[in-house]
């Protein structure tokens, strides 16, 4: 019943991010929002509103769940909630990816004689 | 930017008032997590000083996400408690933006130049409301201060409620007020201002030595003024008002011509210039179609990109 990879993609800008973020380990709001903004040096920001906007739709679409355990107890508080990435998530990121990777590849090889 | 509260609280209780905007259902979801994000956010950008950029960016956030979350909670529908919420959840935002629009803060433009130095002809500007609201109901959520001195202020103009005036508090109720060759005098102390600009203009002796020497331009309420408010040679400012002075001190219609601001006409603090336009101060009070004309052709090249938010600062004379 699971949908292809390929059909999701491409992916939006903050939904490419937030999945990253989420390849290595479970993360908070706060704490995808910070990952994404030293992921892409400062260049987005994403705001509560955006994120939870996005992490709703991931929610649906099934890329990620949210989990149960609490890996950061120092700042734990019971409204925060942590996501993880699912299986199916994964391999719509690992899409994503090839499909910049080509998009990278195609210019340039159409840029290449250009300068910088 | 420092601020003389703490301005985390009353940011988080803002926010949660913004959150009515999103669809219920996102709301029961995510709000408390939004909440929290929000604060977390906002503490980091008090510590960093970046508060302004965070709160547009948040305003940004909030309006095109909302806006996007109430979009799919329509289109999702089909289901009954969709459809019946529409007009009620839509309402709902609109009331949200009203109470944001009329209450937290109002868009104005600069006039004239009786600020220039600070504000120039054609500046929109944002006013915050609240800066001075009165501690009623919204006061328990909402930080608010009293007026200072240095402090600039925007005010219904006394002499025609319909106008919004921006000034400078000089003078708050029991101050002395007098001014020599045009330097202000407060309570014996002659102040420095730096803020103030001067211009080489012609000598004007009741402009530069007010209260003395009473000439033109002076309407019944500033002559009033002059015959109730004079003690010795000196404006003392009553309860309830307050002498407000435009910075560009050399030619600005201002308490010296139309007496006393009223407490209850200041309207709140300008917080930020969101936009200027280089125009004349005929248009700017009213929009004709040949000033629509001109924004449309001329918006890039007459737009002051270098003035957009910009923060108008109160700033404290020194005494000496």
């Amino acid at each position: 019943m699971e949908r292809s990879p390929q059909e999701l993609l491409p992916l939006t800008p903050p939904v490419f991010h937030i999945l990253l973020s989420l390849a290595g380990e479970e993360r908070h709001g706060y704490g995808i929002m910070q990952d994404v903004a030293q992921q892409t040096d400062g260049a987005l920001q994403l705001g509560p509103g955006t994120l939870y906007g996005c992490l709703k739709r991931m929610l649906t679409a099934g890329l990620v769940e949210e989990s149960e355990e609490r890996p950061v107890t120092e700042l734990d508080d019971e409204r925060r909630r942590y996501y993880r990435m699912t299986a199916f998530g994964r391999r719509v990121v690992r899409a994503e990816a090839q499909r910049l990777a080509g998009a990278v590849t195609v210019a340039m090889a159409k840029l290449a004689g250009e300068k910088a | 930017m420092t601020f003389g509260f703490d301005p985390v609280g009353g940011f988080c209780r803002f926010y949660s008032v913004l959150l009515y905007a999103y669809p219920r259902e996102f709301r029961d979801q995510f709000g408390g997590e939004m909440r929290q994000f929000f604060r977390d956010r906002c503490r980091d950008a008090a510590r960093r000083s970046t508060l302004l950029q965070f709160a547009l960016h948040t305003m940004t956030d909030w309006f095109r996400s909302a806006v996007r979350e109430r979009a799919s909670a329509i289109w999702s529908a089909g289901r009954p408690t969709a459809k019946r919420g529409f007009t009620a959840e839509w309402a709902c935002t609109i009331l949200v933006y009203l109470f944001v629009s009329t209450t937290i803060v109002q868009a104005y433009v600069i006039p004239t130049g009786s600020m220039e130095g600070n504000l120039l002809v054609g500046d929109h500007i944002l006013v915050d409301r609240t800066a001075y609201a009165d501690p009623g109901p919204l006061g328990a959520i909402l930080p608010a201060r009293d007026i200072e001195r240095g402090d600039i202020i925007a005010f219904r103009f006394p002499e025609d409620p319909r106008q919004t005036y921006v000034k400078r508090v000089i003078g708050l109720p029991g101050d002395r007020i007098h001014l020599e060759d045009g330097q202000v005098i407060r309570n014996g102390r002659r102040l420095v201002e730096p803020y103030v600009q001067h211009l080489p203009t012609y000598p004007d002796p009741y402009r530069d030595g007010f209260p003395q020497h009473a000439g033109y331009g002076i309407t019944p309420r500033g002559r009033a003024m002059l015959s109730r408010n004079i003690v010795e040679g000196e404006v003392v400012v009553p309860p309830g008002a307050i002498f407000a002075l435009g910075d560009n001190r050399d030619n600005s219609l201002d308490s010296r011509y139309w007496g006393f601001v009223p407490r209850e006409n200041v309207v709140g603090k300008p917080l930020v210039v969101y936009w200027s336009y280089n125009a004349a101060t005929q248009d700017l009070l009213e929009w004709r179609i040949d000033h629509v004309l001109d924004v449309a052709t001329h918006f890039f090249s007459k737009t002051r990109w270098d003035r957009m938010f910009l923060i108008p600062r109160s700033r404290a004379a020194e005494e000496k």
